[in-house]
């Protein structure tokens, strides 16, 4: 026996996360539309992670690449996502592959609204996603989008 | 003027065949064999890459009615166990919705069960989930025919 037999299945599980940040609209779609901009607060925990490549090709069609790795595995997590539809100012559209190593654990399809609220904005995150192979998320992908999401809001300080 | 909305929806078929988990995985991976039951018949589809990162993308045009663009991104296959894509629908240039589908394939004594979980955003009020799930069972269906006569 030279490999392991891999148990296949997929576990579907959906989660949405709203926030009002104080910018507009405008300035907080930048956040996502920019690579450097992006690149501020779209990163593992600062202190665990070390980002090996990044590309962004911001348009319906374009592919954004995120490979890294936690210090403590030295295994590549890359993040590898598909535009599906832009609205300036108001939404953004993708799905994406995760990969931890050369095996492929997820593949959602996220959509972000945002709409104005007083001077500033709500953003609406939804994830449909489908998880692969036993990998157990148990929470782990919401909780991850929400520290994106405070590092995005204290980004938009700067 | 669009109202930039958007809909989520999540849906579920599920279908068992009285045919071999090959044959079930083989009518969604050849192109020859897809283009019988998916589709405008006449109007197959001009690419087809069953491959992770492929791409596949077809047109159609209701009689009377509007041209549909289908375009696909696979983005997981495990041959005879499972295949997911993400997709795009346009209806006469505009985009009315995104989906991921997961198209799950399980021997069974009687042959195979195919479980389709699909997760769509309805945009701009456009289309909406129940009328993709109609359509969508009405394609399983005659998956089931093609699968019966070939």
């Amino acid at each position: 026996m030279t490999t392991a037999e891999t148990t296949r299945n997929v576990t579907h599980a959906t989660f949405v996360i709203e926030r009002v940040y104080p910018q507009s609209p405008a300035r907080v779609f930048h956040a996502f539309a920019d690579p450097k901009a992006k690149a501020k607060w779209f990163h593992g925990p600062a202190d665990e992670w070390s980002e090996e490549t990044r590309e962004m090709d911001f348009r319906i069609g374009g592919r954004e690449t995120s490979v890294g790795q936690l210090h403590r595995d030295a295994t590549p997590h890359a993040f590898s996502a598909l535009y599906q539809d832009i609205v300036p100012d108001r939404r953004i559209v993708f799905s994406y592959d995760m990969l931890i190593g050369d095996r492929r654990i997820s593949v959602s399809l996220t959509t972000i609204e945002l709409k104005p609220e007083g001077q500033g904005t709500r953003l609406l995150f939804t994830e449909q996603g489908a998880y692969l192979d036993g990998y157990d998320d148990a929470g782990s992908r919401e909780r991850g989008t929400r520290e994106l999401l405070d590092q995005l809001g204290r980004s938009l300080m700067d | 003027m669009s109202d930039h909305s958007v809909a989520h929806g999540t849906f579920v078929i599920e279908k068992e065949f009285a045919h071999p988990v090959a044959k079930v995985f083989g009518a969604w991976a050849d192109p020859k064999k897809k283009s019988k039951w998916f589709g405008d018949p006449n109007n197959p589809a001009q690419v087809f890459e069953f491959k992770p990162g492929g791409r596949e993308s077809s047109s159609g045009t209701i009689p009377g009615g509007p041209t549909f663009n289908f375009d696909v991104t696979y983005q997981d296959i495990v041959p005879d166990n499972r295949i997911l894509y993400s997709y795009d629908m346009h209806m006469d240039g505009k985009k009315i919705s995104v989906s991921l589908a997961s198209i799950e394939f399980t021997a069974t004594p009687k042959g195979t069960k195919m479980k389709m979980t699909e997760y769509g955003l309805y945009l701009d009020g456009l289309d909406n989930m129940a009328q993709r799930k109609a359509g969508t069972i009405s394609l399983i269906d005659a998956l089931g025919g093609y699968l019966d006569k070939a």
